[in-house]
């Protein structure tokens, strides 16, 4: 658990704080050591940060930390700007009401934290009251603390069993986690970059990856579920071969040895054909595969029907890349997948995740030293199910979508999304009459199809309250109190990679500076929780007893024995399958059914899915839909990350915004020639679900007939009032992904294959 | 004495924007203003397969080099904050040893706000604040093998071990 980090940048001369301790005074300034988790949002990557406070208490600037092991002082610009974030005027720093009469209208009124619990309270309990626990419902969003505590929100801290992420599906990290729980029993096979070890990519126990697959991930801007993106570039730099399958050109595609340009949504076609080019030439790994996998011979009987050839007129790609990318990957003596997003956002996405860890576990990359690195049995989600076994078996089996969905409803405890929507909408299984929208701006073009429908039945709730630094237009529309949310500058936690799920390391989020009288989540949920739930939270003696058991559990310190050390890296040891590690028995293999990688997976059997990978078109796409093409004659994905924003957040940082000021629709010269349409221009989007208008970007990276939009997009400067609420509808490209056009375990939904038109603005 | 630049491995230049956003929060540079901005060339296709896509991070002439940090010993906060790492700062003599090993690098000597340095179009009652010469050089620090540098700095007022 030592940190040894080392700077790699040439020159050796300059001075740095290498060694200096988690607080120190410098040329007036208090200088606070700590690792950077929300807000501003984020993955928890949890980047080193040196907070300068000057005499006054004021943030003044804010510096990489090049004590942190994995960032080594390198920081980007969404925490380069937090001094921005943190005393933009626009921000909310006290907790604020607002009459039930005047939601939509920018008529806040400052409360004491007292008077804002008195009514969340008295609200809260009254709804429980009339109409039971269940009938609130808390929605989350991602990338701050708060997303994560979106379960203990609502089961521990106000009683009911549906928290729920609203993103149609739960199309983001969650079907790759379900992929990874049911067929091999760990959370998530990462790429191994040597986050927990101490001498990092020299260290002995490490390998450079010989090969690195970018699957549907731009893994350089997001830091995708806390892995820290730049590592790609730390082992390009050592050697490692790129492979990228993407329909869109990146820059690290424009590196790769092979880039697999695929039709958006077909993924699962190419992973099937990669399976069985493996099997068929025998680029297994024997030994592996006999010890360790169960349903090989089913497998390898259902791929033969996905021969490359076909995949190649699925996919759009020329069939000779796809044998060569896919020998690469298998002959390499170590590989990784980094596997992202585009896994998740088509109904066919369990299924591409199931022929993904496949992929890793036949090559014998699970679990090698810079294959996949998998979390051992010990390493979990902190937060989830806290709380839950206190709600009783009568609200557990209230929860939305347990009977419909139970693979989805019972892998993390959420209420289903699109469910949820409908049960707001027709009061069916039950009415919804409260919510809590802590830390997410759904409305926005994030974490929801079909905004619209969201915010008219949001609106329609009796009583709303939520936590966050902005008033959003999420908030603006249907909150009645908002609770001012801490940025990581104010508040004491800690973060750890993917959520503590992977072996890589645990940070000190730690308070610089007080500004206003924001809390952080863990404050409002455990002082929340005492008053709408006090028998969850009973067993504990003070604020720091439960964020001892909620947040540092498995770690053997206390807080202040950590925020001394601001960075520990965990212990990472390989093939666990072998020491038992992986499982609760302690008994070699892995923590499924049959104790091995389910090629064949008993649990989606069980589920009523089928057990073995299977390739389906999306929804709407020329193959699927060609009636259509001819109004609609575009595939679209959208939401690929840029640097300069957390999704929705950021918009009013004006050094963000400045790198990324209107949202842009990517399209290829010769589609834009033919419709008239001039790099830079405004145009329409539009498809059978909805409309928006986008700037053109008119650029090569993607293919003619495929066009890619950005999300999340709302203006801070404009009218925040309704019906306008910031122009969120006016770019809002979720309004043109459809509600629950989900896969058959409820996952997956097409926010990145759907088919429109587009057309000039101005004709 | 020396003179300082910044090597550029553009190579690896992902275009985070690091650098131009950190180096407009050290100086306090609005919208509009930087001391350093990347640059693209491309995406275009230099045949079917191959794709033409490069980034260059370059100084403007509001860079200084970060003198009030390179005059207490650190790096230039674009060279700190870089995270593909490719951003080297030092003495023209050393980083062109290094501008040997590998292609795709670049080696700029960037000069704060030019003409006002050069002497001209300086307003009368400022010039006395000025220093007209376009020297990059100015004494070292004697902590590390670079000092600083800027044209109006004012030259003799560090201390040889006034880190």
């Amino acid at each position: 658990m030592t940190t040894t980090p080392k700077i790699d940048n040439g020159i050796e001369n300059f001075r740095n704080d290498l060694g200096k301790p988690w607080r120190y005074e410098e040329d007036g300034y208090t200088v606070t050591r700590a690792c950077a988790w929300s807000a501003p949002g984020c993955h928890p990557v949890g980047c080193g940060v040196k907070l300068y406070v000057n005499k006054d208490g004021i943030l003044e600037k804010v510096e990489g930390d090049e004590n942190q092991p994995i960032t080594q002082g390198r920081l980007c610009m969404r925490c380069l700007t937090l001094t921005d974030f943190t005393y933009h005027p626009d921000r909310v720093i006290y907790p604020m009401k607002r009459a039930k009469e005047d939601r939509g209208k920018d008529k806040w009124e400052r409360i004491t934290w007292d008077e804002a619990y008195d009514i969340i309270e008295e609200n809260i309990q009254g709804l429980k009251e009339k109409y039971g626990p269940e009938s609130i419902v808390v929605f989350g969003g991602t990338g701050r603390e708060g997303g994560p505590m979106c379960g203990p929100y609502g089961a521990a801290m106000i009683g009911t069993p549906n928290a729920c992420y609203t993103q149609s599906g739960y199309a983001c990290y969650i079907p790759r986690v379900a992929a990874g729980t049911y067929v091999a029993g760990v959370t998530y096979p990462e790429m191994d970059y040597a986050g927990g070890l101490p001498g990092r990519y020299d260290d002995p126990m490490y390998k450079i990856p010989e090969v690195l697959v970018t699957w549907g991930k731009e893994p350089l801007p997001s830091n995708g579920d806390g892995f820290f993106g730049h590592a790609v570039i730390d082992v390009m730099k050592r050697g490692s071969k790129l492979i990228s399958i993407d329909p869109r050109s990146n820059w690290l595609s424009t590196r790769a040895v092979y880039h697999l340009q695929l039709r958006p949504g077909t993924d699962t076609a190419l992973g099937m054909a990669m399976l069985n080019i493996i099997i068929s030439e025998d680029l297994y790994d024997h030994d592996f595969v006999e010890r360790y996998c169960y349903g090989f011979e089913q497998l390898a009987e259902r791929v033969k029907e996905m021969t490359p050839e076909k995949a190649a007129e699925i996919c759009d790609l020329d069939v000779d890349d796809i044998y060569g990318a896919t020998r690469m990957y298998a002959c390499a003596d170590n590989a990784a997948i980094l596997w992202g997003l585009a896994t998740d956002q088509k109904a066919n996405g369990t299924q591409s995740g199931h022929t993904i860890v496949a992929l890793e576990a036949i090559t014998g990359n699970l679990d090698i030293p810079g294959g996949q690195l998998l979390g051992d049995v010990s390493d979990s989600l902190g937060d989830l199910g806290f709380g839950w076994k206190e709600l009783g078996p009568e609200l557990q089996n209230k929860i939305i979508g347990l009977y419909e969905y139970p693979a989805y409803v019972g892998l993390v405890l959420n209420s289903h999304a699109d469910l949820t929507l409908e049960a707001m909408e027709t009061g069916e299984p039950y009415e919804i009459h409260g919510g809590f929208i802590a830390s997410t701006n759904l409305l926005a073009g994030t974490c929801a199809a079909q905004p619209k429908r969201w915010h008219d039945a949001m609106v329609k709730l009796d009583f709303v309250f939520a936590a966050d630094c902005w008033i959003t237009p999420t908030i603006q529309c249907c909150a009645d109190v908002i609770l001012p949310l801490a940025t990581y500058a104010e508040r004491q936690s800690m973060v750890g990679t993917h959520y503590g799920a992977s072996p890589n390391m645990l940070g000190a989020v730690v308070d610089a500076v007080k500004v206003g009288e924001t809390k952080g989540d863990l404050e409002i949920q455990y002082e929340l929780g005492c008053r709408l739930n006090p028998g969850t939270y009973a067993r504990f003696k003070d604020f720091e007893d439960f964020r001892s058991e909620f947040r540092l559990g498995n770690l053997g310190m206390t807080y202040e024995e950590l925020r001394e050390k601001v960075v520990v890296q965990r212990n990472v040891s390989y093939k666990k399958y072998e020491t038992g590690k992986l499982r609760p028995d302690g008994k070699p293999g892995f923590n499924t059914p049959t104790g091995r990688v389910e090629l064949y997976s008993t649990m989606y059997q069980q589920f009523g899915e089928d057990p073995l990978p299977y390739y389906e078109e999306p929804q709407r796409s020329p193959i699927s839909t060609p009636e259509l093409m001819e109004e609609y004659p575009f595939v679209l994905t959208t939401g690929a990350r840029t640097y300069a924003y957390f999704h929705s957040e950021g918009k009013q940082i004006p050094l963000l915004r400045e790198v990324n000021p209107d949202p842009l629709l990517e399209i290829n010269p010769k589609d834009a020639e033919k419709l008239d349409i001039i790099d830079g221009e405004w145009v329409k989007v539009a498809n059978e679900f909805g409309e928006c208008q986008l700037k053109a970007k008119v650029t090569p990276i993607v293919k003619e007939g495929v066009v890619h939009a950005q999300h999340g997009f709302w203006f801070p400067e404009e009218d925040g009032e309704e019906p306008h609420l910031f122009g969120v509808w006016r770019c809002n490209i979720n309004e043109l992904i459809p509600h629950k056009f989900v896969g058959k375990l409820g996952f997956g939904a097409p926010f990145k294959c759907v088919i429109c038109k587009v057309e000039k603005l101005n004709k | 004495m020396a003179t300082y630049g910044l090597l550029i491995d553009y190579e690896y230049c992902t275009n985070c924007g690091s650098c131009q956003v950190s180096c407009k929060e050290e100086h306090g540079y609005p919208v509009g203003k930087t001391g350093i901005a990347v640059h693209a060339d491309g995406p275009w296709y230099i045949d079917d397969d191959n794709i033409n896509f490069n980034y260059f991070p370059l100084p403007t002439d509001l860079c200084d080099l970060c003198k009030d940090r390179t005059e207490r010993g650190r790096e230039p906060i674009c060279v700190h904050h870089c995270l593909a790492n490719i951003l080297y700062y030092g003495t023209v003599e050393e980083l062109s040893k290094k501008l040997e090993e590998k292609p795709k690098q670049m080696l700029i000597v960037p000069q704060y706000m030019p003409r006002v340095a050069k002497g001209e179009f300086v307003h009368q009652e400022n010039a006395t604040d000025l220093h007209k010469a376009a020297a990059m050089d100015v004494k070292g620090t004697g902590a590390s093998t670079f000092g600083a540098h800027r044209a109006d700095a004012k030259v003799g007022e560090y201390e040889e071990d006034a880190v």
